[in-house]
């Protein structure tokens, strides 16, 4: 009589599971989301947790609607060793080919992280008609342009996190609020040698001097390097009073810790600046990042208020991998699965022309404001107002946090010199 | 004067990162290309002794350096011996094994860029106008005590002289009576502490990745090829000639430069003279 019940109540436990909402479209066949990152970097690890937050939290409620069923989103990741130095192109590109062909995504999200690896990937992309939004690192302003200017072929792929000349554009405002409160006008660029990095500091060379800042020089510093010394001498001795960073390799730790042993007289002010994004880099440097700016390139990578969803997801995140989001790729690649929800929804279909259709016409408020994308160059729409467009966030390590402290409409502080930068 | 000041260190530092592959491979002709591998398994054996096991920092110290000499001489023990002799194998073999260790410290969750080991003294002097931390000052100076210390090791201990007996002949090394395999481990495991202390004294300047292990291997064989393989005050002249050059590369053509100088030395000294400037043996048989 005890069976009896028992495997009664299995079977009901059994239907209930089987007959509940979310598990209906668990049952559906998956929609295969592909994440081509370089993992063992930041930018590849970071994209691969907001990614897997946003597909757990669509999943529980029950997936996406495809032309009436709900379904599920799947991830595949494969590691594009894109960051790595030494590591060629085509081994991205083969982690492309396999996601699209061996793993059967329908959708990319992510990378390849590395600008000239993305790029690369564009006409692979096209070829398979695979919907992809890059989302952490490329940050060439080739990526954007290259689909504006051959539409038809490219069209498939569209970028959700700010790109070079509008963090140029960031900086340079942040920049000219320094110099206007403290007179700091002496910038010298020091950049890694890799596209973005290279692209970024001879437009800021160009246009900051337009500004009137004084470029006492640029450096070009090959991935790998390990000792800064000469070229913050040369910083020093030309009178420089604000460093301007273009570096993601992890040996810009090393850059910073001789800029703090050296005390130079000059605000370090990064970009892509990997080793400073991270929430571990206060206890990394033995607090040697003091006064560090660094762009985190989009709201909710560090702490602010820019929409209602920024400190959501910022806690989501904290809570599911023990860490605050960690680098430039954390919120973009979240919102990615959210647009891309979205846009499925509206096309009713997974058919790439109607979802490349439905994305151009994308208009949410996300964690770091209101996301569109441009209909001719799928690039989205950046702002310095979350309510009209995708906002950045400039943070600076303070007292071993990163303070927000531009733009203006979502800064959580004031930007900082040290003490020996005080006169 | 910053020239001089940033040579110098950049020298000492290029010295530490190869003294422990031109002694492994002037005593035994094992060419360790694992010997990055081990640099960087150092600073994060240092790193766990300090953080996971909460040991104070010295004993940390010094129990990295045996504990990555055993494993070096491990390696020679049960893996590198059975391919002694065959240059290539020799060279896969600890290629790989360099692989395995480094790709299994990424497997293992050592990413990132948060890895990082204090520094010994905080706090920086002023020469000449130019700035330096007291741990730069310590690499120079405690660089400079390990060439002395392998000096006197090497001429006055009897390992230090059966060592020298091997480098210079091993087969009349064998028939006085010095065995060849053990003092091949004991070769191994005072390189593989030298990788150790090299890491110790070098990463509290930047912080532990497993990428660098390769760069520390380039660097580590561009040295002993100017140098001359297998002579390791070879090693230490050339560590000052690229060291130098870098440094001047940096100043008056531009850093991204900077990483061209050891591979073009490679290159010059293979075509100009291939013995390296200190490599007799290989002198002796070019000649003939």
């Amino acid at each position: 009589m005890k069976t009896r019940h028992w495997t009664l109540l299995v079977i009901i436990l059994a239907l209930a599971v089987l007959l509940a909402p979310g598990s209906r479209a668990l049952a559906q066949k998956p929609i295969i989301i592909g994440c081509p990152l370089s993992t063992a970097y930041v930018y590849g690890w970071d994209a691969e947790r907001a990614v897997t937050l946003a597909v757990e939290e669509i999943n529980a409620k029950g997936g996406v609607k495809v032309g009436g069923q709900m379904r599920p989103f799947k991830i595949e990741v494969l590691d594009t060793r894109d960051l790595e130095p030494g590591v060629p192109v085509s081994e991205a590109l083969l982690a492309v080919e396999k996601l699209i062909l061996d793993k059967k995504a329908k959708f990319l999200i992510g990378g390849p992280v590395r600008s000239e690896a993305a790029l690369a990937a564009m006409p692979l992309i096209s070829k398979y008609k695979v919907v992809t939004i890059v989302t952490t690192g490329v940050l060439s302003p080739k990526y954007h342009a290259m689909v504006a200017k051959k539409y038809d072929k490219y069209k498939y792929c569209f970028r959700i996190h700010g790109e070079a000349k509008w963090l140029i554009k960031e900086i340079l405002t942040c920049l000219l609020e320094i110099k206007q409160k403290y007179g700091l006008d002496k910038v010298f660029i020091m950049v890694q040698d890799v596209a973005h990095a290279r692209t970024a500091g001879k437009i800021l060379k160009k246009v900051a001097a337009k500004k009137g800042f004084d470029i006492t020089g640029l450096e070009i510093y090959p991935t790998g390097t390990t000792d800064f010394s000469m070229g913050l001498v040369k910083a020093k001795k030309t009178g420089s009073q604000i460093l301007s960073l273009w570096m993601d390799m992890p040996e810009s730790a090393i850059l910073l810790k001789q800029w703090y042993d050296m005390k130079i007289p000059a605000l370090p002010f990064g970009s892509t600046l990997a080793a400073a994004e991270q929430p571990g880099f206060w206890k990394a440097t033995g607090g040697k990042g003091a006064y560090c700016l660094a762009n985190v390139v989009n709201a909710g990578n560090a702490p602010s208020e820019a929409t209602p969803w920024t400190m959501k997801f910022y806690n989501a995140y904290a809570k599911r991998w023990g860490v605050p989001p960690e680098g430039l790729g954390c919120s973009s690649s979240y919102m990615a699965v959210y647009v891309l929800k979205d846009a499925i929804e509206r096309a009713g279909s997974l058919d790439p022309d109607k979802v490349v259709a439905a994305m151009e016409k994308t208009d949410i408020m996300g964690v770091y404001g209101r996301l569109r994308f441009d209909p001719k160059s799928h690039q989205v729409i950046p702002s310095f107002d979350p309510k009209d467009g995708a906002v950045g966030s400039i943070v600076q390590w303070q007292d071993g946090k990163r303070v927000v402290v531009f733009p203006k409409s979502i800064a959580k502080g004031q930007i900082e010199l040290p003490p020996w930068m005080k006169k | 004067m910053d020239i001089l000041i940033y040579g110098t260190i950049n020298s000492v530092s290029l010295a530490l990162y190869a003294l422990g592959f031109a002694l492994v491979y002037g005593t035994s002709r094992l060419p360790n290309f694992a010997h990055g591998a081990l640099y960087v398994l150092a600073g994060f054996i240092t790193w766990s002794f300090l953080n996971s096991l909460g040991l104070p920092y010295p004993l940390a110290i010094v129990l990295a350096i045996l504990v990555t000499g055993v494993i070096g001489a491990l390696i020679y023990q049960f893996i590198l011996v059975r391919v002694r002799g065959m240059e290539i194998s020799e060279i896969i073999a600890s290629y790989a094994l360099g692989l395995a260790i480094l790709e299994g410290l990424r497997w293992g969750g050592f990413k990132g860029m948060s890895y990082t080991l204090p520094v010994f003294i905080e706090g920086s002097f002023s020469v000449a106008g130019i700035s330096v931390d007291y741990q730069r000052l310590l690499v120079v100076v405690i660089g400079a005590a390990v060439v002395a210390l392998l000096w006197l090791f090497t001429h006055f201990t009897r390992i230090g002289l059966a060592l020298r007996g091997m480098a210079q002949d091993e087969r009349a090394a064998m028939m006085l009576g010095i065995d060849s395999d053990r003092m091949a481990v004991v070769a191994m495991g005072f390189g593989s502490g030298l990788a150790a202390l090299a890491a110790i004294l070098l990463l509290p300047l930047g912080n532990i990745v497993v990428e660098s292990g390769y760069n520390i291997l380039i660097l580590a064989i561009a040295v002993c090829i100017v140098g001359g393989l297998g002579s390791w005050m070879g090693a230490v002249l050339a560590a000052f000639l690229i060291g130098f050059a870098q440094i001047l590369t940096v100043v008056y053509l531009g850093t991204h430069y900077q990483m061209v100088v050891a591979l073009l030395a490679i290159i010059l000294t293979l075509i100009l003279k291939p013995s390296g400037l200190f490599g007799r043996q290989k002198e002796l048989e070019e000649r003939v």
